[in-house]
């Protein structure tokens, strides 16, 4: 005997609506499931994503040639630009010198990062100097300029304008004037690096055509691995790694907090599943005569058990909708609002793609089926003859 | 024709260690068309026997043919679909679904049989049974007496060959009682159905065709 699902659907209906409190506290509760899995887990991704852009766009280039194993500097940067510059996939590419040293004002002192650059060619090739929030960049040939990055600068309660001593680790200490401060967003660069023109710190050091490092820009960051061979024979170095290998701490994090928000989007599901279910099965137990009756004017097992999982998918379909639309709606809000994350201070904004759609649809459908699946059994299996006498 | 019979009819419960024979050799024989009552003391066994005839339990031991034909051992599917064409039940209290209206009570039977007009039959029912100006109330809104008439109304939906009611009338005053009594009388009257109906008051009893007596299990001739 087929379950006619007109009918089953005819009675869920009624049985759902007859109680419009419960359905809106139920529904809610599948509302707020299903809107916590795209808003939680937009805004990690958004998260995520802000970080590896942050971090490609002002410390990584898309491929960073790094010194031979057991080396400090590359040498003979020189020819190395020249060979860069013929190659038409490179669109740009700046080396930097990167060295400790101790920055002081008065008495505060702390011991930082020097990045030497040469400003021209590292705005070609990444955003870094954007990252000014005050004054203006070093000019290549400035001999006592120096940027200070954001957290530094407040550790050492200096400003523009300010005069701070810069102790190298070869001993040679200078004091330069205060012309910017920068602030990128990632908490290593911000709370400790100090920048100055290429030109300056050769001097200093007392080295010259040599860098730390050369960031080298694509035309295509999606190329960098077809790439990094071929730059690899033609300049003659060893040591490549593309911008994916640069942010690979970045996935690692990115994988923790993924973790924790399925674990929040869990929660809420759970929660919704026991509401949707005790709700269902109160309603079963309440109505034991009823479904006696039903059965005994003459409706199947499978009828009454469609009937109750119907209920569920009721809940669920609309619950899902709604929380669907919702969770959509706060996302667009957030990617258009973004907000200051405190412990990382950095701008956190939401990011929608389509398989959050997906993912919260199937989760919290097929969890509130599932919530619906025991009462609806337990349904089925009520007996006639002691549902209709009570006993 | 014979449209009930059953034959050594036995069914027993077990409470506990105790066997409590329910019924204990039934043998009867109901015409097509007959309105009939079946009475006798409390516990003799009068719902017990009309539940296994509704097939809405089976028996210990025993048939049961229903228009000639054996449904003793008819699986749980075929019996809902058995009862949903061709039995109606009243029971004695609470027999309608709270949520649906009195059209809707009446309507769901024939949506489950995928009737087709079965709108205008609903209000035919109703208006059958005295109540085509109740069709969008919630039986909460109705008298004891009016349920019973709608659930009289949503058991013929189908055109049942049986009416099977278990003291309709248990929890109605008199004149509701004699008014349901009535409306049972007309429809086996004018539409030829057959009814067996369990009650314990001989002057109901006395307005139907022939009255079987139960005692402890057995029927008393
Ligand atoms: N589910 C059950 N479990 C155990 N014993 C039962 C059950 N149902 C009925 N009985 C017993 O079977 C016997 C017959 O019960 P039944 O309900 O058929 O009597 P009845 O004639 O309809 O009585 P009443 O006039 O009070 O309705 C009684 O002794 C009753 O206690
Ligand atoms: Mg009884």
């Amino acid at each position: 005997m087929s379950v006619d699902l007109r009918s089953a659907f005819f009675y869920s209906r009624k049985d759902i609506f007859k109680n419009i409190k419960i359905f809106i506290i139920i529904t809610l509760s599948i509302i707020l499931a299903t809107a916590n899995i795209i808003v939680i887990n937009g805004l990690i991704d958004g998260m995520i994503e802000d970080l590896v852009d942050n971090t490609v766009e002002s410390s990584v280039g898309h491929l960073n040639i790094y010194p031979d194993n057991n080396e400090r500097f590359i040498e003979g940067i020189g020819i190395k630009e020249q060979r860069l510059a013929t190659l038409k996939e490179v669109e740009a590419y700046s080396p930097r010198i990167s060295a400790t040293g101790v920055l002081s004002n008065k008495e505060l002192s702390v011991s930082s990062t020097i990045l030497a650059l040469d400003p021209d060619k590292e705005r070609k090739t990444t955003k870094l100097l954007e990252k000014l929030v005050r004054g203006a960049a070093v000019n290549p040939n400035d001999k006592n300029a120096i940027l200070v990055s954001s957290r530094l600068a407040e550790d050492l309660k200096l400003d523009v304008g300010d005069e701070a001593t810069l102790a190298f680790e070869n001993g040679i200490i200078k004091v330069y004037n205060v012309k910017g401060i920068i602030r990128t967003g990632n908490l290593d660069f911000d709370s400790s690096t100090v920048i100055m023109p290429m030109d300056e710190a050769y001097r200093q050091l007392a080295i010259d055509n040599m860098a730390s490092i050369i960031l080298v820009k694509l035309s295509d960051k999606s190329m960098s691995e077809i790439y990094k061979p071929m730059i690899m024979q033609n300049l003659d170095v060893n040591n490549i790694r593309t911008w994916e290998e640069e942010t690979e701490f970045v996935s690692n994090f990115a994988n923790s907090w993924r973790s924790i928000s399925s674990i929040i989007s869990g929660v809420g599901l759970i929660a919704a599943a026991i509401s949707v279910g005790i709700v269902i099965y109160i309603n079963i137990i309440h109505k034991k005569r009823q479904i006696g009756i039903m059965k005994a004017i003459g409706t199947s097992n499978a009828f009454i058990f469609t009937v109750f999982l119907m209920e569920a998918a009721i809940f669920g379909v609309i619950g899902v909708f709604i929380g669907d639309s919702v969770g959509y709606l706060a996302i667009k809000y957030f990617e258009a609002n973004p907000f200051l994350d405190a412990i990382s201070q950095t701008w956190i904004s939401a990011r929608f793609e389509p398989q959050l759609f997906y993912i919260a649809t199937i989760f919290s459908f097929g969890v509130t089926i599932l919530a619906g699946v025991y009462p609806a059994i337990k349904a089925s299996r009520v007996e006639i003859i002691k549902a209709i006498w009570g006993t | 024709m014979e449209i009930i019979k059953t034959s050594n009819l036995k069914k027993s419960y077990m409470l506990g260690n105790v066997e409590v024979k329910a019924l204990n050799g039934v043998d009867t024989s109901i015409e097509q068309g007959e309105f009939v009552a079946i009475m006798g003391p409390s516990g003799c066994g009068k719902s017990t026997f009309l539940n296994l005839t509704g097939m809405l339990d089976t028996p210990t031991s025993g048939e049961i043919y229903l228009e000639g034909k054996d449904v003793t051992n008819m699986n749980s599917n075929m019996r809902a679909e058995y009862r949903l064409k061709y039995m109606g039940f009243v029971f004695q209290f609470f027999n309608l679904f709270n949520e649906l209206t009195v059209m809707e009570n009446v309507m769901f039977p024939m949506m489950l049989n995928k009737r087709s007009n079965y709108k205008e039959r609903a209000k035919e029912l109703l208006n059958l049974v005295g109540l085509g100006d109740r069709l969008n109330h919630l039986p909460s809104e109705l008298s004891g007496g009016q349920q019973q008439r709608v659930t009289i109304a949503r058991s013929l939906a189908n055109d049942p060959k049986i009416l099977l009611a278990d003291e309709p009338t248990g929890n109605l005053d008199t004149a509701s009682s004699i008014e349901i009594i009535e409306l049972f009388r007309k429809l086996n009257q004018e539409q030829g159905q057959t009814i067996v109906m369990v009650t314990h008051s001989p002057e109901i009893g006395g307005m139907t065709d022939r009255i079987i007596h139960f005692r402890d299990g057995t029927i008393e001739h």
